[in-house]
């Protein structure tokens, strides 16, 4: 036993050394020398200071939270965009804080929530009456099931999501508008994402949508070569392309 | 599935059946210890200084007891140090984000976790870790992990097959397949990490001035060179908390494949070693495609329930796939990888112990996440961790000679050698202790206090999330339902004396099993012999991991996935 730890404790210091130290600081050596942008983060300036980094997105928000019209906006996330924390919901499929429902209640087939005013979705104080600004997590007991008043579930955010692009009541909005990503960093939509959202930020920026949907082209990036994941467009590098063309 | 999801799997299926042939090729070469073998000019001289340091002659063969006394000596030594470096992190350099000592317990919980291969992690990886840790301390014990794991498989191989009482040299193992394998891969696969976007830097967290007005913060450290050896060596454990679904750690849709493939194809590699080692490539193929088999049955059943979406949603949310849209459940997964990319990287990796994520499980469907299930609880043989995915099919390989024989009244045979009453005991302690772990401390978990009040998710979904964590640590995956509070006295402890259990106690009884089979008689093949590499006995093994699978854990499984999926 005892030949067996002194060879295990000289063994560790040794890997220790060689891929503890070794190995990192040459692989930073060699990605500094050849993939310099890379290895650093690929980072993005703007107007000479530093915007942020084409791998992760960012909030276009104000300082209340809520969503700046004139910026193209990503996906909910779980952590607010934190870059020195990641992070899901979490939430299960079936959560009452995702879906709006309490479990246990079918709502396939007809959806009663998809209007803009959300009638459905009264809130009510502890002790029955309507409160005029939601706050979260209050539930409205309804006929068929209860129905969860927080502005992060699904439905809550497709309202929201229709009323902030001006579509009609009930129009289908793109699942990854809706959903929080799983890196809670997610720096990219879906085409169908962008192409919704495109003419109320020419509305908002006075510009032809025309020229806004042309931009956004630029900006669409296909599946990698041809056949790996999905097609994407980078959020923060088509709001600096917007910006540019001021 | 959709067309995105035939043409990711099949680019997979495709690039697995090349590589790994000639990977297998290789490793048997590098593995002989009376050949040569190729890269002997560079890595002889470096080995051979190695043996010098360690005091060990590297061409002495050990009884399985001297060797698995070696192999915890060895999990002992790195353990301790591998505390010490967590709780002193504070006072060490390269700490740019000065992240404080671990607490005892989550010390001990993270030690054991990385020492093991499990790489759950109870800490939160951005703040609570140093560069330091992370490189020196976690990246260590991720390479170790993985050299121990093909050690034992050696050793397993050499007993079950040789003429020879002893059963190889733990240390020349050990060695070979670091210098061989697992350090030359990592280089390679760390730089073209960085190549596609992967961070690989010394920096502290940069502020940046946000298009919007706001700062936002960039992090920074070691991650490619971690990122590599956590999936090439099935550890899993990452430097971003939410592991490879991080845009710094997992930036393109190519580099989520390439993720997948470092996990998969060295398993597959090392399965077709084993038959040209025994000199019967047949019989490496016949289990590699066991195991493939179970590979394509779990993930695409994940694949298509992920892709066919969440059906509580609102009708007018749209989860059909077009070319505008990837469409699918998205909760809990990014758009450059969508549902059925995340789904292939995530549940293939489950059949594996890397358990490494680019999604979060907790919020997948219901099947979905059934699918992840079953690539743990059939006991990670698809195809398996680094070394642990061969011992283990072997194990329930052995269990299906046994059946098998009871049902045509013949003694046992495997690879010539009977299989009596003293290997059959063994086996069935090595097939009952990771049940038996995940069970009982799962169901305590349930009934008391600390255990129930971790669960994020109300119902039968707050099941899934405890269970799935005991079966994560005790199958050393490290994948979790995130939504469950971890970093708690009780589960740091339960669930490292889990990981525990589930990594030292199988590795000790298959390599007693290799022993007590180590110089038996080898007997000829004669008419009557059961043929382990035809597809009658293919059928068979599929059969019997599905049976023991199934029949241990479906009460488990009606009451959480299963249960959920038709009540919601």
């Amino acid at each position: 036993m005892k030949r067996h730890l002194r060879a295990s404790l000289v063994m560790l210091i040794g890997a220790t050394l060689v891929l503890g130290l070794l190995y990192p600081l040459t692989v930073t050596g060699l990605s500094q020398l050849f993939f310099r942008k890379q290895a650093n983060g690929s980072l993005v300036y703007h107007d000479g200071k530093l915007a942020g980094s084409a791998l992760l997105g960012q909030s276009f928000t104000d300082a209340k939270g809520n969503p700046l019209p004139q910026f193209f906006q990503p996906r909910p996330s779980a952590v607010g965009y934190n870059g020195a924390g990641s992070g899901a919901s979490n939430l299960g499929p079936s959560n009452p804080l995702l879906i709006g429902f309490v479990t246990g209640v079918n709502i396939k087939g007809k959806n009663a929530f998809g209007t803009p005013l959300d009638p459905a979705c009264v809130p009510v104080d502890p002790q029955g009456s309507p409160v005029t600004s939601p706050s979260p997590g209050i539930r409205y007991q309804k006929s068929h099931g209860q129905y969860v008043c927080d502005p992060s579930t699904i439905p809550e955010r497709a309202i929201a999501y229709r009323q902030l692009n001006g579509m009609a009541p009930g129009a289908v909005v793109p699942v990854d508008a809706v959903t929080a990503s799983g890196s809670g960093l997610d720096p990219d939509i879906s085409y169908q994402n962008a192409t919704d959202q495109a003419p109320r930020v020419a509305r908002v920026r006075h510009l032809p949508v025309a020229t806004v949907l042309a931009l956004l082209h630029r900006y669409e990036h296909g599946r990698e070569w041809g056949f790996l994941g999905e097609p994407t467009v980078n959020v923060l590098e088509l709001n600096i392309a917007l910006e540019a063309l001021r | 599935m959709s067309a995105s999801g035939w043409e990711q799997l099949g680019f997979i299926a495709v690039v697995t059946a090349i590589a790994a042939p000639l990977l297998g090729r290789y490793l048997a070469a590098v593995f002989n210890p009376d050949r040569k073998a190729p890269g002997d000019r560079i890595f002889l001289p470096a080995e051979r200084l190695v043996y010098r340091s360690l005091g060990v002659d590297p061409s002495q063969s050990w009884s399985w007891r001297a060797y698995a006394l070696a192999v915890l000596a060895f999990g002992a030594i790195s353990t301790l140090l591998l505390y010490g470096i967590l709780r002193l992190q504070g006072v060490l350099p390269l700490n740019p984000e000065h992240a404080p000592g671990m607490p005892p317990l989550l010390s001990f919980n993270t030690a054991v976790s990385f020492i093991t291969g499990t790489n759950w992690q109870a800490y939160e990886g951005e703040t609570q870790a140093s560069y330091l840790t992370d490189m020196a301390g976690l990246v260590v014990a991720q390479f170790v992990a993985a050299g121990v794991g093909l050690a034992v498989a050696l050793a397993v191989v050499r007993g079950l097959s040789g003429g020879a009482r002893t059963i190889g040299n733990f240390w020349w193992d050990f060695t070979r397949a670091l210098t061989r394998v697992f350090i030359p891969l990592s280089f390679l696969g760390a730089l073209a990490m960085v190549w596609q976007g992967a961070v690989q830097n010394f920096s502290a967290f940069r502020d940046a001035a946000t298009l919007a007005g706001g700062t936002q913060q960039i992090p920074g450290g070691p991650v490619a060179s971690m990122e590599v050896i956590k999936l090439l060596g099935t550890n899993g454990g990452s430097m971003y908390g939410v592991g490879g679904a991080h845009p710094f750690e997992n930036p393109t849709g190519f580099t989520n494949m390439l993720d997948l493939l470092l996990v998969i194809v060295l398993p597959f590699a090392i399965v077709l070693m084993f038959g040209r080692m025994i000199g019967r490539p047949r019989q490496g193929v016949a289990i590699a495609l066991v195991m493939a088999a179970l590979f394509l049955a779990h993930t695409m059943v994940s694949m298509q329930a992920e892709v066919h979406g969440n059906g509580a949603l609102p009708a007018s949310v749209s989860q059909a796939v077009t070319p505008y849209s990837p469409g699918g459940n998205m909760e809990g997964k990014d758009t450059r990888f969508g549902p059925e990319g995340s789904a292939l990287m995530t549940v293939g990796t489950m059949g594996t112990t890397a358990g490494a994520t680019d999604s979060a499980l907790d919020s997948y469907t219901p099947v979905g996440g059934a699918g992840a299930f079953a690539g743990i609880l059939l006991g990670e043989v698809s195809p398996g961790g680094e070394g642990g995915g061969l011992y283990g099919i072997l194990m329930l390989a052995l269990l299906s000679v046994f059946i098998a024989g009871l049902m045509v009244g013949r003694t046992p045979e495997f690879l010539g050698k009977k299989i009596r009453a003293t290997q059959m005991k063994l086996i069935l302690a090595y097939v009952l202790t990771i049940p038996v772990t995940v069970l009982i401390l799962g169901s305590i978990s349930l009934v008391i206090g600390p255990g129930t009040s971790s669960i994020l998710n109300p119902g039968m979904h707050g099941l899934s999330e405890v269970t799935y964590a005991f079966a994560s640590a005790a199958n050393n995956n490290g994948s979790a339902f995130a939504g469950l509070a971890a970093d708690t006295t009780w589960y740091n402890s339960m669930l490292g004396l889990a990981m525990l259990i589930g990594r030292f106690l199988p590795i000790v009884l298959s390599l007693a099993i290799a022993g007590s089979l180590a110089g038996a008689r080898v007997h000829a093949r004669t008419r009557a012999t059961l043929d382990t590499s035809g597809p009658t006995f293919m059928a068979f093994l599929l059969g019997v991991i599905v049976i023991v699978g199934g029949l241990i854990y479906f009460p488990m499984l009606i009451l959480g996935p299963i249960g959920e999926r038709f009540v919601s």
